[in-house]
């Protein structure tokens, strides 16, 4: 290790060793020196680091401006560094003197150690809010700033608001300056910050306001003290609604996810009696649909790329209610009076779909783009951030539920759907044809695990084995609801995920699927028909 | 129903392969009464399908690529290596079953497989009692020696202290806080003992880490990131994530964390299976800086890697692999190692009885792709091998962040757990 720190430390040498010659002007940018550490080893790169955020602060324009693509370039590996110094591999300009040139001999590109990625991030940030051109640019590199207000250099800030040409981004960087002068001397300045670290409350900000209570301004000034406690009560109280949001949506994000899988299941095995265990291949097939329509967008019209998501729907819908009903027609029609053997098809099934699917497209995890709509978070409140893609499988299964529901209780489909779930016999006695049904749902019931299957696909794994994760936990929710009932379905889904988010900080994620399944299985004891159960549907 | 089938296809392709080679086979080489001619065969215990298909599965390939390789110049002790595939379907049991049958039916002269510990620790006994040969190929908690298992990766010596010593140092983020997440059985538990003794021997307190553990195959992060981001907020120093889950819990765990906007400037996370397969299908620009440690690094310097990379993409065009032939992980090379270094000590022994090729071990050396010189010494089955912490990188790879300088002799029984 130490041999190669030190061999790149002689590489640095020779980079910037020639170039590193007194200057005239001492006061003044030595750019070749800089260009140097950063293609030097991580001590180096750590110096260069500090030399550019203090350029963000104190430098001239001119200097500044000359700074501002370095640590960018660094972070995204656009650097090359070779024997006469180093290019910016992006404009293609040499770095020292801007002028453009090729990469000499070989060109080695500095990796960032953890640390320096740290306080590279700060200077490209501190750069960026001094001398970006756009305004949402400037923005941007505030809100990096915001992340670790404790790294602020002190007066960097200050500089900014007074360059800040945007009125709003002004106010902005006057409110995280305000932010930062918690350690201040002045007592009026550290009043304020506490006040505004108390506008948004997390863990972070609390661990940083009772630390405060060991301050001897704490015990001398009384303003203070009141101004600590009322934002540690503040911060507490926020933090408690986040951790209350945060576990109702996570309750509610696994349940739409237990909803999407058992929902198909519900109709099929509510109307046929039929225990369908290929569902989770169905499921697995709608993701890999979902895959094969992007693949097609990529092709056919790159611009719409972004809404893949969407355009797949119809297609994963109708695919997998197309297999569905084949498989219906061709199979399960013939063990209608052999529940046990139509089980075992249905095994049969599964294990051909995901093997066939195996030799088509290979065992790997297949690659999705992650579209603006199911990407990262916003914090809201404490700790709780709201999560894209788990807002989108949420709202997905919202949809989902309401067709559904507006299917079987408002359409004549439905209605006919319910007669033969209630009585089949009857049903048929009066002119439902109950053949055409079963094969109408069992479609229905495949193309909503086709639908559950895009739904997921921006939330987890996609490959050949992931429908097994979910046909368990599917027939949980379908046995606990009531078979065949969507309002079962419903609220099964979002009892057994509530109750997993509850158990799981508790216990740990192995203890809470164990207590799930010993909560069923009493419940199960007591009301073996489920929560929710069709009167009068079986002998 | 399952085994029966598998049984009948291993002995059909067994037999198949027999009647294949047996007319084309040169005059007999006997060595012993037990020898037979043709080609000697080689047993890959590695699923292709269940939670670990997509890792294992490549590796069957990569010992047959191997196999190849050995074939293509001359075979050992004047015969061919005939390579044996079986699928245990990531079920522990199952791997017993399949050891148990290559080495009884089809007397295999080694076995390369498993990729979980549990797996290993199921083998172990068959392989034991049938003195059989298993080269394991991948790094794992120590604290086994058997004379019949060849652990050709780490022990956590040299994989995850020195990672963690990496972290915890200046040039690293003087880690203070961890928080362990693993899947739950023997490999996370008995890394994260060593760990905790680890930390209790540098004077670290109690309350600076956190254990968690996961169900196989769990996919549902969402509850473990709000606690990482509440306990890393706790204060303290920095924080980061011991990560031990393996197979597609780590894709979906990353998923999970990058979209709860955590960096890995804020909490990074050391995720000691991570590998390159990992990361495919994961948009990685968010997860940049993100840490892994293993013996081999698919940016490995050096023409031993340069070689093996052209190799295995050309083995994979010509055989139709159903894997990329552009990634190439840690126990991919492993096995590759695992195959040349059986098939060297077989040619010293001039045998291919497990007792003699157990003797030649002491003082093979081999050019391992990494670029290090791998080495067995004859107080025990490792092997020494290089040190390398890689940094996630936004082309779904690893920079090298660090390697080390040669290959720290192995040490199986840690003092720390």
């Amino acid at each position: 290790m130490k041999l190669a720190r030190f061999v790149l430390f002689l590489v640095g040498l020779v980079a910037g060793g020639p170039l590193l010659a007194p200057t005239a002007r001492a006061q003044a940018l030595d750019r070749a020196g800089l260009i140097g550490n950063l293609c030097g080893n991580a001590s180096a790169m750590g110096e260069a680091a500090a030399v550019l955020t203090g350029l963000a602060m104190s430098g001239d324009a001119a200097d500044r401006a000359f700074a501002v693509p370095l640590a960018r370039a660094v972070i995204d590996r656009k650097l090359a560094c070779d024997e006469a110094g180093a290019v910016l591999t992006e404009s293609g300009l040499d770095a020292v003197t801007r002028a453009p040139r090729p990469a000499a001999g070989e060109a080695r590109t500095p990796v960032l150690s953890l640390k320096n990625r740290a306080t590279y991030e700060l200077a490209d940030a501190a750069l960026a809010l001094r001398a970006a051109p756009e305004p949402a640019q400037r923005a941007a590199a505030l809100k990096t700033l915001e992340r670790r207000p404790a790294l602020i250099p002190e007066g960097l800030l200050d500089a900014a608001a007074a360059s800040e040409t945007d009125a709003g981004l002004k106010a902005d960087i006057e409110t995280l300056a305000q932010t930062a002068a918690l350690n201040a001397a002045d007592p009026a300045a550290r009043i304020r910050a506490l006040a505004r670290i108390a506008d948004t409350p997390s863990r972070r900000a609390l661990t940083k306001v009772s630390a405060l209570t060991t301050d001897p301004a704490y015990a001398a000034s009384p303003d203070f003290r009141a101004a600590v406690d009322d934002a540690t009560l503040r911060i507490e109280r926020g933090i408690a609604i986040g951790d209350v949001l945060a576990t109702l949506y996570n309750g509610l994000s696994f349940a739409s996810i237990l909803f999407m899988a058992a929902i198909g299941l519900a109709i099929i095995f509510g109307l046929m009696g039929v225990i369908n265990l290929a569902q989770g291949e169905l499921i697995m097939i709608g993701a890999y649909v979902t895959w094969l329509v992007q693949q097609g967008l990529r092709v056919a019209a790159p611009s719409l790329l972004d809404w893949y998501l969407v355009l797949a729907i119809p297609v994963a819908f109708f695919v997998t209610a197309a297999i569905g009903i084949a498989l219906e027609a061709s199979l399960l029609r013939h063990l209608y009076k052999r529940p046990l053997m139509s089980l075992l098809a249905t095994w049969a099934v599964s294990l051909f779909l995901m093997n066939l699917v195996r030799v088509v497209f290979g065992t790997q995890n297949l690659q999705f783009e992650t579209p603006f709509y199911v990407t990262g978070g916003v914090p809201v409140i404490g700790d709780f951030i709201f999560t894209w893609n788990r807002m989108f499988a949420i709202a997905f299964a919202i949809v989902t539920l309401a067709l559904t529901w507006g299917l079987v209780r408002r359409t004549p489909f439905g209605l006919n759907i319910r007669a033969v779930t209630q009585n089949r016999d009857m049903a048929a006695c009066i002119g439902i044809p109950t053949r055409r049904v079963d094969m109408m749902a069992f479609g229905l019931g495949s193309g909503l695990a086709g639908l559950a299957g895009l739904a997921l696909s921006p939330i987890y794994s996609v490959n050949p084995q992931m429908g097994q994760n979910f046909i368990i936990d599917a027939f949980m929710v379908v046995v606990l609801g009531g078979v065949g009932t969507i309002a079962g379905t419903v609220v099964a889904a979002l009892g057994i995920g509530q109750i997993n988010v509850l158990i799981e900080p508790l216990w740990g994620a192995v203890a809470a699927k164990v207590i799930v399944l010993l909560m069923i299985i009493a419940f199960l004891q007591w009301r073996p028909e489920g929560l929710f159960a069709v009167k009068g549907r079986r002998k | 129903m399952v085994n029966i089938t598998r049984r009948s296809l291993l002995q059909a392709s067994g037999l198949a392969a027999v009647g294949l080679a047996s007319p084309l086979s040169a005059p007999a080489f006997l060595r012993n009464a037990q020898a037979q001619s043709g080609p000697v065969k080689l047993g890959c215990l590695f699923s292709s399908s269940g939670t670990m298909a997509n890792l294992e599965g490549r590796l069957n390939y990569v010992v047959k690529m191997a196999a190849d390789e050995i074939n293509a110049k001359g075979g050992v002790n004047g015969r061919t290596i005939d390579v044996l595939v079986s699928d245990p379907a990531s079920d522990w049991p199952l791997y017993a079953q399949s050891a148990k049958q290559m080495l009884q039916q089809e007397k295999v002269s080694a076995l390369f497989g498993c990729w979980t510990s549990v797996s290993r620790k199921t083998v172990l006994p068959v392989v034991e009692q049938e003195n059989g040969l298993l080269y394991y190929p991948l790094h794992f908690e120590g604290d086994e020696n058997s004379k019949n298992v060849v652990y050709v990766n780490s022990p956590p010596a040299s994989s995850v202290l020195p990672a963690v010593d990496y972290l915890m140092g200046e040039e690293g983020v003087s880690a203070k806080r961890f928080f362990m997440l693993g899947s739950d059985y023997v490999w996370p538990r008995t890394i994260n003992k060593q760990l905790k003794g680890y930390w209790k021997s540098k004077g670290i307190p109690e309350s600076a880490w956190k254990e968690e553990y996961v169900p196989f195959g769990f996919s549902n992060f969402q509850t473990l990131v709000n606690q990482i981001r509440a306990f890393a907020d706790e204060g303290g120093g920095q924080p980061v994530v011991v990560l031990t889950v393996v197979g597609n819990s780590i894709p979906d765990f990353m998923r999970e964390f990058a979209n709860q906007g955590i960096l890995a400037t804020d909490i990074p996370v050391l995720g000691l299976d991570m590998v390159e397969a990992d990361l495919e299908g994961l948009d990685t620009a968010k997860l940049v800086g993100h840490l892994n440690c293993w013996a081999y690094l698919q940016n490995a310097k050096g023409p031993a890697n340069e070689a093996f990379l052209k190799n295995w993409a050309a083995y994979v065009k010509a055989k139709n692999v159903p894997f990329s032939g552009t990634v190439s992980i840690d126990p991919m090379v492993s096995a590759y190692d695992s195959v040349h270094l059986w098939a060297m000590a077989a040619a010293k022994a001039g045998s291919f009885d497990v007792p003699e090729v157990s003797k030649a071990f002491a003082g093979l050396t081999f050019d391992c792709p990494s670029g290090y010189k791998i080495s067995m010494t004859g107080e025990n089955n490792y092997v020494a091998r290089g040190v390398f912490i890689g940094s996630v990188n936004d082309a779904q790879g690893f920079d090298i962040l660090w390697q080390s300088k040669d290959t720290p002799k192995p040490v199986p029984f840690s003092p720390y757990g």
